[in-house]
C-alpha cells in the first residue's frame, strides 16, 4: 500500500529504521519524531543518519 | 397411468445440469455428485409399500425419471415414462443392535460411493434397511444433476406422506399396492410445472436484456480474476482434477453464533455475511492474497412455481472480495455485505453462463472461477453420511448444528484441514467479539502455537568463542604454528608464516593510515599472498573490500569509489588496471601484495586492533535493480558465523578448497573457517587438475547448486568423507541425489543466507546415509536457524504466520550486519526493529519467501518480489524444473517467464542434454519431454517453448543468470497457418472449422483462441467420437487445445486400443478400411 503511514524510529545505538504508524513499537526503540509515507521516512533518515557506526563504537573510538 | 414402455421425450438441459454434467466429465466415475438423502420410517410398513411410495414420487417429479444425453453436441434432458429403479432392501431384524447399526451404515456407504451414470434413468438408487418390525432406515442416493438441498426437504416431506398412504392402503386389501393415485391419497397437491418447463423458461430468459446486463456485470466484476486461489496446499495440484475428498466436522459454539447474529443485526447484515466475512479474512491471511474468491450457493428457486419441485435449481455465485488494506473486521463485513448483495442482484445468470462469459478456457486441473466454497444452511442438518469426495478444493457447510469442512485429499492433509477449522473459529470468535480489530490482527494461532513458533524460530545458543575472527585465527596460530595453513599450487605457508606475513602487511597499512573503520580494497586473484593480505588488514584494525579483478572496469571503478577505500591491495600484473579504474581525483595508495619490497620485515608489534563492532569487510551485492550496495559486516558477526561453522563442519579442520572469487561472501567459509580450527586453505579453481594423490582432495567444499553439474563432469574433487556445503540458490534435490550417489560418505549441507546476515544463517545438514529431505518444489529444505540465529516467517504486518503458511523470512541475532555502506535509507528499509528479540535489536528482511513445516524445518519458496504469475496462475519454477530434469536425456533445466516473445508472456523451458555415453552426441526429444510434462503438470505449468542449451548460463558467483537466457526463436511458421499433416489432424481441423465457423484451421490453431467454449468443446468431442470409434473424454479438449495436440492424443489412444486388440481384430479392421467405407 502506497498510502500506508510509517514513523521513523531509533534505538539506543542510534540506528534508524521505520515502523508502521500506530503499531506498538518493539522494546528499545523510540519514535524519532517524524512520520509519513515509507519513502518520506526513508528520505528523512537519509538526511539525519549521518554516521552509521553504532553509538558505542563512535564513543569508544 | 397410460404409458408406453420405452416412451421418452426430450428437452434442453438446464444450465445447472450442464455445469454438473461437465464437471462430472472431468473425473468420470467419481461419486462426487451423489447426494445422499436419508430418512427413517418408524411404523410397520412392508417393502412393497415403500417401493410404491417411491414410484408415486417419481411419477410426480419428472426429474426423478430423467437422464442426460448429448444430442447433436448439445446436452438434453430425456424424461422417461417408465423407469426401473435400483431399490436395495435389506432385512436386519433380529441382529444385535451394534451389528445392525454397522451393517446399515455399510449398505448406505456402499450405495453412496457407487457412481450414478447420467445417461440412464433414473439417476438415483435407494437403500432400505429394516432394523425392526416398526423401523426402516432409508437412504435415497441421487445425482446432483436432478436434485439439490431443497429437493431433499421436499423428498423427505412427500415420502413421509406417501409411505403413510401406501401403508394404509396395504391394510385395505391384500392386493399389490399400485402407485397410481397414492399422491392424491397422501393429500399432495398437483405440481404446476415440471423441471423441463423450468429449463425451457431459463433458456428463453438468457437472451433477454436484463440477463444480458447481468452477464455484463459478471464480465466486469470478474475481470482479471485469479485463476486459482493462493491458499497453500500440502501437495502440488495434479494435472487432472480429482474429487477424492474427506471431511472434518465441527460446531460453531452457540455463544459465537449469537454474537455473530447480533453483530449482523447491528450492521444490517445477515449471520451468513458475518460467517462469510470471517472466512474471507481467514483466506486472505492464509494465502497472503487480498483478492479473495469464494463460491456460494443460492437456492435458485425464486419462481413460486418451482417451490415444491424436485430438481436441480441451485446456482453458484462468485463472491470476490477485496480484503486489501488491512481493514477492520467491521469494514470487511461491510465489503462482504455489499459484494454479496450485488452478486445476488445479478444472480439470475446461471453460473455456467458466467463461466462461458468470463473464462471459457479452463485448465482441466482447476475448477473454473472459484475453488473455495462456502455454504450456509442454518436449518438443515448435515447428513450423518460421511463424504469421501469434495467438489471444491476446500468448502464449508455451516449450519446451526454440526458443520462440516470438505476438502480434496489430493491437495490437503487432514491436519491442515483441522488447523483450517480451528483458525476459522478463532478468527470468527475474535472478529465478532471486537469488530474494530484489523483483520491482520485477528489471531490465527493460539498462545501455545505462537510460543512454539517463536521457539522453532530460534537456533541453539551460540557456544562462546573469541570475539573476532582474527582472534580465533591467532589462537590457532598459537596452537599449531607449524601446521600448513595455506596452499596455492606448489607453495604453502604454515600458520606461523601466515601470521608473520600478516603482521608485516598490518604494520605497512597502519603506516599508511589504515585503522578501525577504515577500508582497504583488495583487488587480486586467488594467490598465496591473498590470506596474509586479508589478515593483515584485520590486524591493522581495518576492513577489506574484495573487488574481483575480472569485473568490468566500470564496476571496479564504481566499487573503489563507492567504498572510499584509501588503500588498494592488488597484484603486480593488475597495477595498471587498478590505477586506471581509480581514475582522476582519487589519491588512493595502490600496493602489490606479491611485491616483497613493499612489505618490509615486521617489528613484531603488529598486535590486533580488531574489535567486534568494527567493520571486517564490505561485500557488494549485485542486486537485480539499481547500483550494487556494499554490505558492511562487523567482526563480531563474522566471529559468530565462523564459531558455529567450525563446530558444524568437521571438514574445515582438513583441507578446504577455495575456488571462487572472494568478492562473494560464500567464500568466507573456506577462506577463514579452516584457519580457526587448524585446517588449511587450498586456492585452486574447481577444474584445476587436482594435485597428484588423495591428499589433494578437499575435505571441505562450498559451491552453489549450479556448480553441481560442473562437478559431475569432473574427476573427484572431494575426499570420501568431506563436508560439501551448498548455498546461494534453491537446492534441487535430484542434483544432490546424483552427487550423493557418487560420494556416499559425504555430508551435504544446504546453507541459506543473505550477505546481510553474514554468509549463512539457516542450514540443513544431511549426514551420509540419511534420507534426503525434499520439499514439494523438489528442493532440499533450508532447514533450521544456525546457532545464535533467529529466523522468523512473518506476514506483511510483521506477525508470525502459522505453520505451513508462506511468509517472508526475517533474520535476527549477532550475524545481522551493520547495514549498507553510506546508505542510511536503504539500511533503514531493510533492517527493521525486531519485536521478538532483545530490546533495541534489529532484524534483516531477506525478501525471501519461506514456510515453516510442522517439524520446524524451513522451506525456501522463492523471492518475494519475484513471484512468477502467468495468466493469473502462480508458477512454481522449481516444480517445473524438477519435472524437466526427471526426463530421460535431460541433465539440467531452468524455466523462465518471458515477455519478449511474439506471443506475449509465455513460459519457456531451457534444457541441457545429457551426452550419450557412446557417441557423446547431445539430443533431447523435446516432443517427448513436452508430452511427459503435459501428463504430469497442470496445464498452466507446461512450458510453451523449449530451448536447448549447451550449458545454463551462470553469473560470476555461480548462480543461474536469468538475464542471459536467450529468448526462444519462434518455430518456423508457429504463428502462421500450418497445413494439417496427418489424418487425425485433418479430422480435428475439420470438426473445429465446422463448429467455430472458421474456414481454414491449421495444425497449430487453438480451439479456445478461435472462440471455442465449453459447450462447443462438448460438441467437438461428440463429433469426433461420431466419426471414429474412440473413447476420448470431453476433458480431452481442455487438456489438448490445439489441433495438433488433440490429434496426437487421439492417435495415442487409437494405438493404445490397437495394442489391446487381437491380431484378428486388427485384420478385420484393416479389411473394413480397405472397403473404402470411410
Amino acid at each position: 500500500m502506497t498510502d500506508e503511514q510509517y514513523v521513523v524510529v531509533r534505538n539506543d545505538e542510534e540506528q534508524y529504521s521505520i515502523w508502521p504508524a500506530g503499531r506498538t513499537l518493539p522494546a528499545g526503540w523510540h519514535d524519532a519524531g517524524f512520520g509519513g509515507s515509507k519513502q518520506e521516512c526513508l528520505d528523512h533518515i537519509e538526511t539525519v543518519w549521518t554516521d552509521m557506526r553504532p553509538l558505542s563504537l563512535r564513543q569508544g573510538g | 397411468m397410460t404409458t408406453v414402455t420405452g416412451k421418452e421425450w426430450e428437452a434442453p438441459a438446464a444450465f445447472g445440469q450442464e455445469r454438473i454434467w461437465l464437471a462430472d466429465q472431468m473425473d468420470p466415475g467419481s461419486p462426487v455428485f451423489n447426494l445422499p438423502c436419508p430418512f427413517e420410517i418408524t411404523y410397520v410398513i412392508e417393502a412393497d409399500a415403500i417401493e410404491a411410495a417411491l414410484a408415486a414420487l417419481a411419477e410426480r417429479h419428472e426429474a426423478l425419471r430423467t437422464s442426460l444425453r448429448v444430442v447433436d453436441g448439445a446436452l438434453r434432458q430425456v424424461v422417461h415414462a417408465e423407469i426401473t429403479p435400483d431399490i436395495r432392501v435389506h432385512d436386519l431384524r433380529g441382529l444385535p443392535e451394534e451389528e445392525r447399526r454397522a451393517r446399515t451404515l455399510d449398505h448406505i456407504l456402499s450405495a453412496n460411493s457407487e457412481p450414478i451414470p447420467t445417461d440412464r434413468a433414473p439417476m438415483w438408487r435407494v437403500v432400505a434397511v429394516r432394523t425392526d418390525d416398526a423401523r426402516w432406515v432409508v437412504c435415497f442416493v441421487v445425482h446432483h444433476a436432478v436434485f439439490d438441498a431443497s429437493s431433499a426437504v421436499i423428498l423427505q416431506k412427500e415420502m413421509a406422506r406417501l409411505c403413510a398412504a401406501a401403508a394404509a392402503r396395504a391394510g385395505e386389501d391384500g392386493e399389490p399396492i399400485a402407485p397410481a393415485g397414492l399422491a392424491g391419497a397422501a393429500g399432495l397437491p398437483e405440481l404446476p410445472i415440471q423441471y423441463a418447463d423450468f429449463a425451457a423458461w431459463q433458456r428463453d430468459r438468457i437472451g433477454d436484456e436484463a440477463t444480458a446486463g447481468q452477464v455484463e456485470y459478471w464480465r466486469t466484476r470478474l475481470a482479471g480474476l485469479p485463476a486459482v486461489h493462493s491458499l497453500p496446499t500440502d501437495r502440488p495440484r495434479p494435472a487432472r482434477l480429482g474429487y477424492a475428498g474427506d471431511e472434518i466436522r465441527f460446531t460453531v459454539p452457540e455463544g459465537v453464533r449469537e454474537r455473530a447474529t447480533a453483530l449482523g443485526r447491528r450492521s444490517g447484515a445477515t449471520p451468513f455475511m458475518v460467517f462469510l466475512a470471517a472466512y474471507v479474512a481467514l483466506l486472505s491471511r492464509l494465502s497472503g492474497e487480498d483478492d479473495t474468491v469464494v463460491g456460494v450457493t443460492m437456492s435458485g428457486r425464486e419462481l413460486p412455481e418451482v417451490t415444491g419441485l424436485i430438481g436441480m435449481f441451485v446456482n453458484q455465485l462468485v463472491v470476490r472480495v477485496d480484503a486489501g488494506g488491512d481493514p477492520t473486521f467491521a469494514d470487511l463485513l461491510g465489503r462482504v455485505r455489499a459484494t454479496l448483495l450485488d452478486a445476488m442482484e445479478n444472480g439470475r445468470v446461471p453460473f455456467q453462463a458466467v463461466v462461458e462469459a468470463v473464462a471459457p478456457q479452463r485448465d482441466p486441473g482447476t475448477q473454473p472461477l472459484y475453488q473455495i466454497g462456502f455454504n450456509y444452511i442454518p436449518d438443515s442438518g448435515i447428513e450423518p453420511i460421511p463424504y469421501t469426495t469434495s467438489k471444491d478444493d476446500i468448502a464449508f457447510d455451516l449450519t446451526t448444528g454440526t458443520s462440516r469442512l470438505l476438502y480434496r485429499t489430493d491437495l490437503f492433509d487432514p491436519e491442515t484441514a483441522e488447523a483450517f477449522v480451528a483458525r476459522y473459529l478463532r478468527v470468527l470468535d475474535a472478529g465478532v467479539a471486537d469488530p474494530a480489530t484489523a483483520i491482520g490482527d485477528l489471531p490465527l494461532v493460539d498462545g501455545a502455537e505462537r510460543a512454539a513458533l517463536l521457539a522453532a524460530s530460534t537456533g541453539e545458543p551460540l557456544a562462546p568463542r573469541a570475539a573476532t575472527a582474527l582472534r580465533m585465527v591467532e589462537e590457532q596460530v598459537a596452537r599449531t604454528p607449524d601446521a600448513v595453513a595455506v596452499v596455492a599450487g606448489d607453495r604453502r605457508l604454515t600458520y606461523a608464516e601466515l601470521d608473520e606475513a600478516a603482521g608485516r602487511v598490518a604494520e605497512r597499512l597502519r603506516g599508511s593510515g589504515a585503522g578501525p573503520e577504515s577500508l582497504v580494497a583488495v583487488c587480486a586473484e586467488p594467490c598465496l599472498d591473498l590470506l596474509p593480505a586479508l589478515l593483515g588488514v584485520w590486524k591493522a584494525g581495518a576492513g577489506y573490500v574484495p573487488v574481483d579483478p575480472a569485473y568490468p572496469a566500470d564496476r571496479v571503478a564504481y566499487m573503489l569509489g563507492d567504498s572510499g577505500a584509501g588503500l588498494v591491495l592488488t597484484q603486480k600484473h593488475l597495477l595498471d588496471t587498478v590505477r586506471k579504474a581509480l581514475r582522476s581525483g582519487a589519491d588512493s595508495e595502490v600496493l602489490a601484495i606479491d611485491e616483497p619490497a613493499e612489505w618490509p620485515a615486521s617489528s613484531g608489534t603488529a598486535g590486533d586492533a580488531s574489535t567486534p563492532d568494527a567493520v571486517a569487510y564490505v561485500i557488494y551485492t549485485s542486486g537485480s535493480t539499481g547500483t550494487p550496495k556494499g554490505v558492511a559486516v562487523e567482526h563480531g558477526s563474522v566471529a559468530a558465523y565462523l564459531g558455529w561453522a567450525g563446530a558444524t563442519y568437521p571438514g574445515l579442520a582438513g583441507q578446504a578448497l577455495l575456488h571462487s572469487p572472494i568478492s562473494f561472501d560464500l567464500t568466507v567459509t573456506a577462506l577463514f573457517g579452516p584457519l580457526t580450527v587448524g585446517g588449511s586453505v587450498r586456492l585452486a579453481a574447481l577444474d584445476d587438475e587436482p594435485v597428484g594423490d588423495a591428499a589433494g582432495l578437499a575435505t571441505f567444499l562450498k559451491v552453489t547448486p549450479s556448480h553441481l553439474a560442473l562437478l559431475a563432469a569432473l574427476p573427484d574433487r572431494v575426499a570420501p568423507e568431506a563436508d560439501v556445503v551448498l548455498g546461494g540458490e534453491a537446492l534441487p534435490a535430484d542434483a544432490v541425489a546424483a552427487f550423493r550417489r557418487r560420494h556416499p560418505g559425504v555430508a551435504v549441507i544446504n546453507e541459506y543466507g543473505p550477505t546481510e546476515a553474514t554468509v549463512g544463517c539457516v542450514l540443513a545438514r544431511v549426514a551420509p546415509g540419511e534420507d534426503l529431505p525434499v520439499d514439494r518444489a523438489g528442493s532440499v529444505p533450508i532447514g533450521r536457524p544456525a546457532p545464535g540465529v533467529a529466523a522468523y516467517v512473518l506476514d506483511g504486518g510483521l506477525r508470525p504466520v502459522p505453520t505451513g503458511v508462506v511468509g517472508e523470512l526475517y533474520v535476527a541475532g549477532p550475524q545481522v550486519t551493520r547495514g549498507y555502506l553510506n546508505r542510511p535509507g536503504a539500511t533503514a528499509a531493510a533492517y527493521l526493529p525486531c519485536p521478538f528479540g532483545p530490546a533495541g535489536a534489529r532484524m534483516y528482511r531477506t525478501g525471501d519467501l519461506a514456510r515453516r513445516r510442522a517439524d520446524g524445518i524451513l522451506e525456501y519458496i522463492g523471492r518475494a518480489d519475484d513471484q512468477i504469475k502467468l495468466h493469473g496462475y502462480r508458477i512454481e519454477p522449481g516444480e517445473i524444473e524438477t519435472a524437466l530434469r526427471a526426463q530421460p536425456g535431460v541433465r539440467d533445466a531452468a524455466v523462465s517467464v518471458r515477455e519478449d516473445t511474439v506471443e506475449g508472456k509465455r513460459l519457456v523451458a531451457y534444457l541441457v542434454g545429457e551426452p550419450e555415453p557412446a557417441s557423446g552426441a547431445v539430443t533431447v526429444d523435446v516432443d517427448a519431454v513436452d508430452g511427459a510434462l503435459t501428463a504430469a503438470l497442470p496445464a498452466h505449468m507446461v512450458p510453451s517453448a523449449y530451448v536447448l542449451l549447451d550449458t545454463l548460463p551462470l553469473t560470476a558467483n555461480g548462480k543461474l543468470d536469468h538475464a542471459a537466457l536467450p529468448a526462444p526463436v519462434a518455430a518456423p511458421g508457429e504463428s502462421e497457418y500450418v497445413e494439417p499433416r496427418t489424418a487425425a489432424e485433418e479430422l480435428v481441423a475439420e470438426v473445429f472449422a465446422e463448429l467455430l465457423g472458421v474456414e481454414k484451421i491449421g495444425a497449430t490453431d487453438d480451439f479456445f483462441e478461435l472462440g471455442g467454449n465449453s459447450l462447443l468443446a462438448i460438441r467437438a468431442i461428440a463429433r469426433i467420437r461420431g466419426q471414429i470409434e474412440i473413447d476420448i473424454p470431453v476433458r480431452g479438449l481442455f487438456s489438448y487445445t490445439t489441433v495438433a495436440d488433440l490429434a496426437a492424443e487421439i492417435e495415442r489412444r487409437l494405438s493404445e486400443d490397437l495394442d489391446q486388440l487381437s491380431d484378428e481384430d486388427v485384420e478385420r479392421m484393416l479389411a473394413s478400411e480397405g472397403d473404402g467405407t470411410s
